[in-house]
């Protein structure tokens, strides 16, 4: 079993302020190297989970509940959480690509994944979970 | 990100280095609005050292598109395959006011066919 195809669970948590994207990024990369992502689909990636994320952090109010990433990779799939503690809330939505600053995120996740979900928590809370195909299966 | 100015054909190119998100953007805008407020019809963003942007960059292309549509249009010099990808996702690709260029020669071309017409 070589390294990058090993099943893994990974997670970061950071305080819900837009300047923690770029580190939240740096861990996307990371796990989409081992998942064997090409660059394309690890640009997608990082799309993906900065919108869930930004999109969380506008919610985020006064609240300094931090925000959580888990990245798991089984089978055919490389899967990412996004979670707030915030109250819950849909991601901003619009008509398609409305020509506006908002509405973006959720459309571009759609766009971009192969799959996103949107859960509310209970407790409160709204987790975000984006999947890709990874190209070559992890063995478990 | 980085942000720097240069001059093409009389008109101020914005070349940007780095990574265009949530968190930097309204750096970017301040400095697109600057072009703005100085009269400008033509926006130019040299992209080439860009290689990440979502929709905290394309906000801002938006926001830009709107100040200018009355009156001028935005180019963007040399984005990578895949800010070219995004741009096309989200539609601003099909702006009549929004222009992509390969190179410096090719938006110095548009600038110079705008100053004829």
């Amino acid at each position: 079993m070589t390294p990058g195809r090993a099943a893994f669970s990974r997670s970061i948590v950071v305080q819900p302020d837009a300047s923690q994207l770029r580190e939240i990024r740096r861990f996307v990369e990371a796990v989409a190297a081992d998942a064997t992502l090409d660059a394309e689909r690890t640009f997608d990636l990082k799309v993906a989970v900065s919108e869930a994320c930004a999109n969380a952090v506008e919610h985020s109010g006064s609240s300094c509940s931090p925000l959580s990433v888990k990245a798991a990779c089984r089978g055919r799939r490389l899967v990412i959480e996004v979670c707030d503690r915030g109250g819950f809330r849909l991601p901003n939505t619009a008509n398609g690509f409305q020509r506006d600053h908002r509405g973006l995120g959720l459309p571009l996740m759609v766009a971009l994944m192969d799959e996103v979900r949107i859960t509310k928590l209970s407790g409160g809370g709204t987790k975000v979970t984006l999947s890709v195909t990874i190209p070559t299966p992890v063995l478990c | 990100m980085e942000l720097s100015t240069s001059q093409l054909a009389g008109i101020p190119v914005i070349r940007i280095r780095g990574e265009i998100d949530h968190g930097n953007a309204s750096t970017l805008s301040t400095a697109i609005d600057d072009v703005l407020d100085a009269d400008q019809h033509v926006v130019l963003l040299d992209v080439t050292q860009v290689d990440y942007m979502d929709s905290g960059g394309i906000s801002v292309l938006l926001s830009a598109l709107r100040r200018l549509r009355e009156r001028g249009w935005l180019g963007i010099i040399n984005p990578n395959t895949n800010v070219r990808r995004l741009i096309q996702i989200v539609g601003l690709a099909l702006d009549s006011s929004f222009r992509v260029f390969d190179d410096d020669a090719a938006a110095e071309q548009a600038l110079r066919e705008t100053a004829r017409t």
